[in-house]
């Protein structure tokens, strides 16, 4: 009797736990049994029809809260994480683990399965090269990026781990010692780290959105200048091909790769049931029928060594490189890579102030413009302020454009020019109306300024506004606009963030035509989409 | 009347099923009789204590024991003793320290296990020219001393001449665990420092002469995993680009030969450091029960078999051979060339020096 009820109880608990809690530090909800909550990193989507299988023939359902690896690192550390979760499952542990106050809240971890971070290229690219068959390096790589004879696409390596899998790899074998970087050893190899980064010409905030902009890119459906390759796990490389007219060969540089292994991690905190809920979790997952399945569905390779690889991953015993082994080392590198060795962002700020804005709205705005200049103490909004050489350009408007004042943040001794546009963020006073797309022209009159004296930038323009156009030209005017722009400007990917009022439709639009990417404000902090908007730019 | 009777036949035919109930749970697998034993573990044991074999022979014993698992350091300073009936340390050192500060009586060493480095046929066949590695008198030897020289002076994988098999632009480098709360790591230094001071260190003077040696052996391999299972398991699925030398407990790699399942392949091979050190598993009772558990490792043939299953070397040889024989694993009967590791406070503040340098 008692045990026939078990699976009613369960399943009363699962029923329960759809619906979503309202506590913003429980977005999947209270700790119950037979439910493992997880911060994880977006990629593990994929993951989900493997899941669905593991939910019924365990009983352990999962639940995903997405975020990116060192903001989720920033929530581990704080504590955050562990009031609403019991594990969590990144690509990789390894910056974590090297944030003690990270490290020390992390129980068990399980490697599920594994994938390196690697070059795909257009194979008439790869043979004009001269790589066909032949081991080819990073330093290959780089010198050929830097004579700009490919370009390619990589995501930010604050925001997703592909590309910092990436930044530390080229960093790790072009360095050439072979043992873990420090900062002396990258500043050796910076002039060969700025040939590589000089090719990229798309960036991403995820692997996911990454390998989309480059296929629309490549189909023709986006205005940006196609792309050349791509930076990204050989999971998405893989699974990219399958939907490609001309496939990417896979190039694994000989010296080394940097690798995910997604370890499913339980937290300290968690509860018994908890506990063995990642247990039974971990243990089915590993089972080798559900490593071949994992590794049908997801291209990842199998964590374990009874299953055989699949004929698609070419190749079989990879080089890892070493990785940093102190958390100084690695926030190092990513800052030299952002303030010195990538190519440098010319990013420009539409931002509405019209009355609507008045109060609490406008006090947000001024909030998130002031995050990016170093006032965001997190791991992820260090990450995150204006970089050293970008020029920054804040364009306030309301019935009709202001001046937009720009900015360059000195690579050296940025905090005066960041107190700088403190200082004009604080002063943004609301009032007038909305002329949405006479200063989104406006904007492009600018930029367009600027690139003449300055072309060699990656280039994007956020555009933030509360509510629907009350002046000047509507959207259909802007629409022509843009059509009639020079190719390299309609390539310019706008970034609206949807806020208040916004009319959904027209900024998706807008996203759509210039190759950007809508971003939701409505339901978070306008800081916490600024932020997110940084892997982007 | 009526009513009253119902009641009553009611309450008497709950009283039975409760009867029955606590019956048949006394008669069935009788828990009342079983004394619980609370202990911390090194995690390496936590497979063998969840074992119901192990179980059904503490049973019979009388004991029920459950254990914590811990690092084994952590064990000795960090964990709150007072919950247990005994600890047991996967390293001397750390138990030696238990025991002086809980003035325990005496310990039990019921098994050990050999700090062994995993690696492929490949690499064996490189490092023997390379002067690494040679054959010694049933198993193959690899020479601290000379892989002291090479990572001294930061030798690449693909600047060992003629090397084709493994030409990776890295650093030639034994993988370990993280020197900041591993047990493995410690145990390594307590081979390495052995070595670079040509004895068991013992005084400062010794400890500043060698950290600078044993710290690069660390430092340079960057990142390292927290606990040995990690790096094991990497040279298990991801093979030789990833890890091609990974310093394990002979254990780890006996206990995977044991079970059979297909993980261990025929190009994987153990080499024995010369010298090194044994993981010695030595229980300090802080109960009278935990007394018991100590007893029972050290002189219950039963447990001492299962132990071997695991991949331990039992006190009495005669268990561990016999699963060598049966199993034809390839690991030899006796080690020579074994030294102490440096005393716990010495191996600490190594490592803690070590640490300082991240």
């Amino acid at each position: 009797m008692i045990r026939r009820l078990g699976p009613l109880v369960l399943a009363a608990a699962l029923v329960a736990g759809c619906s979503d809690s309202a506590d913003p530090a429980k977005p999947v909800g209270d700790a119950e049994p037979g439910v493992l909550r997880v911060l994880a990193g977006s990629e593990l989507a994929d993951l989900q029809p493997v899941l669905d299988e593991a939910a019924r023939a365990t009983g352990v359902s999962v639940k995903f809260s997405y975020t990116g690896t060192i903001e989720g690192a920033d929530s581990v550390a704080r504590g955050a994480a562990e009031s609403g979760f019991d594990a969590v499952w990144f690509s990789s542990n390894r910056y974590l683990e090297l944030v003690p106050d990270a490290a020390k809240r992390l129980g068990t971890p399980t490697k599920i399965m594994s994938s390196p971070v690697v070059l795909g290229l257009p194979a008439a690219k790869v043979r004009e090269l001269g790589w066909d068959g032949k081991r080819v390096g990073w330093a290959d790589i780089a010198a050929a990026a830097g004579q700009r004879k490919f370009t390619y696409g990589m995501t930010d390596p604050s925001a997703s781990n592909s590309g910092f899998s990436a930044l530390v790899g080229v960093a790790s074998a072009l360095s050439g010692s072979g043992s873990a970087l420090d900062a002396a050893k990258i500043s050796a190899v910076s002039p060969q780290l700025k040939e590589f980064f000089s090719a990229q010409t798309l960036s991403a905030g995820s692997s996911g959105w990454l390998s989309e902009a480059f296929q629309r890119r490549a189909r023709g459906e986006d205005p940006g200048a196609k792309v050349d390759g791509l930076i990204n796990y050989e999971s998405v490389l893989l699974s990219l091909n399958a939907s490609l007219p001309e496939p990417l060969t896979l190039v694994y540089p000989s010296d080394g790769v940097v690798t995910a292994d997604y370890p499913l991690t339980l937290l300290n905190s968690a509860g018994s049931p908890a506990r063995e809920a990642h247990q039974k979790l971990s243990d089915h997952l590993r089972g080798p029928e559900v490593q071949q399945r994992i590794m049908e569905t997801t291209r990842r390779r199998p964590a374990v060594p009874q299953v055989q690889l699949g004929p698609e991953f070419a190749v079989r015993d990879l080089v890892e490189l070493p990785f940093p082994g102190s958390q100084s080392a690695v926030d190092g590198l990513v800052t030299t890579y952002f303030d010195q060795l990538r190519r440098p962002s010319r990013t420009l700020y539409v931002l509405d102030v019209s009355g609507s804005m008045a109060g609490d709205r406008i006090e947000g705005l001024r909030q998130a413009v002031t995050g990016l200049t170093g006032a965001d103490d997190t791991l992820s909004g260090k990450f995150s302020r204006f970089h050293g050489r970008e020029q920054v350009t804040l364009l306030p408007f309301n019935s009709a454009p202001q001046s937009a004042t720009e900015f360059v943040i000195p690579a050296d001794d940025p905090a005066p020019e960041l107190a700088r546009i403190k200082t004009l963020a604080g002063g943004l006073v609301d009032g007038g109306g909305t002329a949405i797309y006479a200063s989104l022209q406006e904007g492009y009159a600018v930029l367009r300024k600027q690139s003449a004296s300055d072309p060699d930038r990656f280039t994007s323009i956020v555009l933030m506004t509360d509510g629907d156009n009350t002046e000047g030209q509507d959207f259909d005017d802007f629409r022509s606009f843009h059509e009639g722009l020079p190719a390299a400007e309609r390539g310019i990917p706008i970034f609206p963030v949807l806020f208040g009022e916004s009319t959904v439709d027209e900024m998706e639009q807008v996203a759509r035509m210039s190759g950007g990417k809508v971003f939701d404000a409505r339901s978070r902090s306008l800081s916490a989409a600024f932020k997110e908007i940084r892997g982007y730019q | 009347m009526k009513r009253t009777f119902g009641i009553a036949l009611a309450v008497l035919l709950l009283a039975g099923v409760v009867t029955a109930i606590v019956l048949g749970r006394g008669t069935g697998d009788e828990p009342a009789r079983l004394t619980t034993v609370r202990g911390v573990i090194g995690s390496e044991k936590l497979a063998f204590f969840a074992d119901q074999r192990v179980k059904d022979v503490f049973a019979r014993n009388g004991l029920k024991v459950e254990v914590d698992p811990a690092g084994s350091r952590q064990i000795a300073t960090a964990v709150e003793l007072d919950r247990y009936d005994f600890a047991f340390p996967s390293s001397a050192p750390a138990a030696e320290r238990i025991q002086r500060d809980r003035k325990a009586a005496r310990t039990y060493a019921p098994f050990s296990s050999p700090m062994v480095i995993a690696t492929f046929d490949p690499i064996v066949e490189l490092l023997t020219k390379a002067g690494v590695v040679r054959q010694g008198s049933g198993y193959q030897v690899f020479d601290v001393q000379k892989y002291l020289e090479l990572a001294a002076a930061g030798t690449r994988w693909d600047q060992l001449p003629g090397n084709t098999a493994y030409p990776a632009r890295k650093n030639l480098l034994v993988t370990t665990t993280d020197p900041r709360d591993s047990n493995s790591a410690a145990m390594y230094l307590a081979i390495t420092s052995f070595v670079a001071n040509g004895g068991v260190v013992t005084t400062p003077d010794a400890e500043a002469k060698v950290l600078p040696a044993v710290s690069k052996l660390f430092l340079d391999q960057g990142f390292t995993q927290s606990s040995s299972e990690g790096p094991f398991e990497d040279y298990l699925s991801a093979g030789m680009g990833k890890s091609p030398l990974v310093l394990v407990y002979e254990a780890q790699f006996v206990d995977r030969v044991v079970r059979a399942d297909a993980t261990i392949r025929p190009d994987m091979k153990l080499l024995y450091p010369a010298p090194t050190v044994l993981s010695k598993h030595t229980l300090v009772p802080l109960k009278e029960t935990g007394d018991k558990v100590g007893q029972l490792l050290s002189t219950d043939p039963e447990l001492g078999r299962l132990a071997a299953t695991f991949g331990f070397r039992t006190s009495d040889p005669k268990h561990f051979n016999e699963i060598v024989r049966d199993k034809q694993v390839a690991v030899p009967q006796t080690i020579v060339d074994v030294v102490e590791p440096p005393a716990h406070e010495t191996l600490e503040r190594m490592l803690e020096a070590i640490a300082k340098q991240y």
